[in-house]
């Protein structure tokens, strides 16, 4: 077994040996289902309601063009578990680094055959892979109803796509919180102040009114609209390009915190 | 420190929340966002001084110099490719009815435009709705013709009131000191405001022919064809009722003439003025449907075309609204003709209960007749036409083979110089009812018709928007409850009872 399988397999069997994991995929499954059956609920009586003031019964026509499927239940419900990733994914991240370096078993994995590259990449990758296991959670739900009636699968993937990417964004900003403390309590803090920040900006933009070059920045590295064009059914190569340079940028910055805790 | 960090974080999250609260950027807010990051910044600063503890040595300074230029090559290159992907543009479009890729027409109208083309996004920034406009507009704007701009409508009130706007996720489209206002902004309503802002430049008339049952244009129910009287204003054409009984000839600047399937023959001195009016170089385009000719029959029978008195049964289509399976065909076999350039096999047209029409024999050698829709071939032909109007499957096949039948043709008759008329049959008027009009490609396959007859050379033949798919089928409460409880609650108690397992495992070891 080559060392970078060992690390990963090592990591795997210390995530899945804490009920962290279980109690976080406990919280996806039970997150996902209130928000989307809730959802279900009020299309389907907001549905019935116009329905029979109508009395064109579910005719073409007769019930209003806002009330279908994609605008009442699936975008909202997409909308929400995008910020649900924010709520849980720090606490999959927080102990990664932080609790090797409180217990010092840091130290050991140094003096390894890895390199500290091959160690950030094995966490990375575990740690992504979970994240993966969530919104895989999380995908039964709207898969069931949604294709069942007729949104279609491909946009159903796409949104996934995003939720994915936005998911590694924030798990590779936790990952940083995580390797630059010991505390396993300020790594998921500082992740989710991280990533409140950068979720949007646009509460930004009412300070920046005089500042459109600014606030333009701003929204730009904002992580809810780049993962707004998944959820209306796109791939958009700038926002796969943005998710993918936030890991990169995140990878360097764990890099660095490992070269600092060597030479210290 | 730590106390610092913390403070900053309550003030930023306290400062951010006042705005989410009041919805405005108060003295409140603003101190305490001013105060938590300064408080964040100190905390950060004492935070680099600990941690550059001990990292005096040179070999330790010349190993941070390194980690910091890779990272701040990563950071650059990170903003670089994300600047190329922007600027390539790259965007896969996964939605079920490619509501953001253009169809043909809307690239068609676009290109047709003055530069000084603009449309204006007026929304409420807490309207979900504006993600997919402003999506749709950069679209509409990828290829540089289209200049969008943004406004808060609460900051533009006054602009907004002037041009019309009384909602939210309203597009407006100026072009020439002209404007229109979509309400609803959608790849059609977009296209269709883009076409009235350039419709003064064509103004063809169609004359619809009246007084003897022929299709309504007024009428706005599923069984009338305001549908179609509106999707032909919206692109550009005059319309004229003409009671053809009561006119001595067809008005000289019919571009077109259109007959919806009459329900009681026209006078036989009405199809005289039709043959008058074709010799002159006209255009007819008749919708004719099984058991209902309009007294047409012999008029087109010169003109080269057959249509026997029968319905087209198409088992390859099923049942549909409720009828007999095959007595609605679904058409997706076209031939390379300009009307159905833009139509191919996933392309469908919808008839609702039609003839065959056939483009049989040319009345003369220059002519050019041509069959261009078809049914599959397992098709045959049922002349028990009541069974059918009564919702029952005709039983008189008897030994038909299979067979393809044609369900539209047309004819291009080279009449002197300057004289060439056209003529575009139909097996069935219900395809262009506002009920199916805007099925499938219907409006494609009507619109080209109407286009390719009345515009001849200037004619533009293409594919437009498709009206979006709002899914709006219930999910009974039945059936809502047992995903509920199936995979709802189910799933989240098994990942419990493993969470619970671990953690008294671990208690023991």
């Amino acid at each position: 077994m080559t060392p970078l399988r060992a690390l990963i397999r090592k990591e795997i069997a210390v995530l899945f040996a804490s009920p962290v994991a279980y109690l976080t995929l406990t919280m996806v499954g039970l997150v996902t289902a209130l928000v989307f059956f809730d959802h279900l609920r009020i299309y389907n009586q907001t549905l019935f309601v116009w329905a029979s003031s109508t009395m064109g019964g579910f005719e073409t026509d007769t019930v209003a063009d806002y009330i279908n499927l994609r605008t009442l239940v699936f975008l909202p419900v997409m909308e929400q578990l995008a910020l649900m990733l924010i709520g849980l994914v720090p606490l999959v991240t927080m102990r990664v680094f932080a609790e090797e370096r409180a217990r010092g078993t840091d130290e050991l994995l140094t003096t390894t055959l890895l390199t500290p590259n091959q160690i950030v990449a094995g966490k990375f990758f575990v740690t992504f892979a979970f994240v993966g296991l969530m919104l895989a959670v999380s995908f039964v739900y709207p898969a069931t109803s949604i294709v069942r009636a007729g949104l279609g699968l491909r946009h159903l993937l796409a949104v996934y796509t995003g939720l994915l990417v936005l998911g590694l964004g924030i798990a590779a900003v936790g990952l940083v919180c995580s390797a630059f403390t010991r505390s396993q309590l300020v790594a998921a803090v500082s992740a989710y102040a991280i990533a409140f920040t950068l979720y949007d900006f646009s509460w930004a933009t009412a300070f920046l009114r005089e500042r459109p070059g600014v606030a333009g920045f701003l929204d730009a590295i904002s992580l809810h609209p780049r993962f707004g064009g998944f959820a209306e059914g796109l791939i958009i190569g700038a926002d796969l390009v943005y998710f993918a340079a936030l890991a990169l940028i995140c990878f360097g910055l764990v890099r660095l915190s490992l070269d600092l805790e060597r030479v210290r | 420190m730590s106390g610092l960090w913390r403070a900053g974080l309550i003030a930023i999250a306290f400062g951010v929340g006042s705005y989410y609260a009041t919805g405005e950027s108060g003295l409140f807010g603003r101190i305490n966002l001013v105060a938590g990051t300064l408080a964040l910044a100190a905390a950060a600063i004492v935070a680099a001084q600990r941690m550059t503890r001990g990292l005096g040595t040179p070999v330790a300074r010349g190993l941070l110099l390194r980690r910091g230029l890779q990272l701040a090559g990563l950071v650059l290159l990170a903003v670089a490719l994300e600047r190329g992907a922007t600027r390539l543009g790259f965007v896969a479009d996964w939605t079920l009815d490619q509501r953001y890729v253009l169809s043909p027409a809307s690239q068609s109208v676009l290109a047709a435009l003055p530069d000084d083309l603009t449309a204006t996004l007026y929304f409420d920034p807490e309207d979900p709705r504006v993600r997919g406009s402003r999506l749709l507009l950069r679209a509409f704007a990828a290829d540089g013709k289209m200049t969008v701009h943004e406004r808060v409508l609460d900051e533009a009130a006054d602009e907004a009131d002037a041009l019309g706007v009384a909602s939210s996720n309203t597009v407006v489209v100026e072009s020439g000191g002209r404007a229109e206002v979509v309400g609803r902004p959608a790849e059609g309503t977009i296209w269709e405001a883009l076409e009235r802002l350039r419709r003064r430049e064509r103004r063809a008339v169609v004359y619809f022919s009246r007084g003897a049952g022929e299709g309504d244009l007024l009428r706005g129910d599923a069984l009338g064809y305001s549908g179609l009287a509106a999707a032909l204003q919206t692109q550009g054409y005059r319309l004229r009722d003409l009671v053809l009984a009561a006119t001595q000839e067809i008005p000289a600047d019919a571009a077109a003439l259109l007959v919806l399937a009459p329900e009681r023959p026209l006078r036989s001195d009405s199809v005289e003025r039709i043959r008058e009016y074709l010799g002159r170089g006209g255009g007819l385009v008749a919708f004719l449907d099984p058991g209902r000719d309009g007294g047409l029959l012999d008029l087109l029978e010169d003109y080269g075309f057959e249509s026997p008195d029968a319905a087209v049964v198409d088992p390859a289509s099923g049942p549909v609204e409720g009828d007999a399976p095959g007595v609605n065909p679904l058409a997706f076999a076209y031939t390379d003709h300009p009307i159905t350039k833009p139509l191919d096999a996933n392309r469908m047209t919808f008839f609702l209960r039609t003839r065959p029409v056939r483009a049989a024999a040319k009345p003369r050698p220059e002519d050019r007749l041509e069959s261009i829709v078809f049914s599959s071939n397992r098709a045959w032909l049922s002349r028990d036409l009541a069974a059918i109007d009564r919702g029952l499957a005709p039983r008189d096949r008897g030994g038909q083979p299979d067979s393809r039948f044609p369900l539209v043709a047309t004819g291009l008759y080279p009449r002197g110089e300057d004289a060439e008329a056209r003529i575009v049959v139909f097996g069935d008027s219900g395809l262009a009812s506002n009920a199916y009009l805007r099925a499938l490609y219907n409006l494609d396959l009507v619109m080209n018709s109407v286009g390719w007859v009345a515009e001849r050379e200037d004619a533009r033949l293409t594919r437009r928007p498709n009206a979006l798919t709002n899914i709006q089928s219930p999910i009974t409460p039945q059936e809502t409850l047992t995903m509920f409880y199936g995979v709802g609650l189910l799933l989240p108690e098994l990942f419990l009872i493993a969470g619970v397992l671990a953690w008294a495992r671990r208690q023991r070891g």
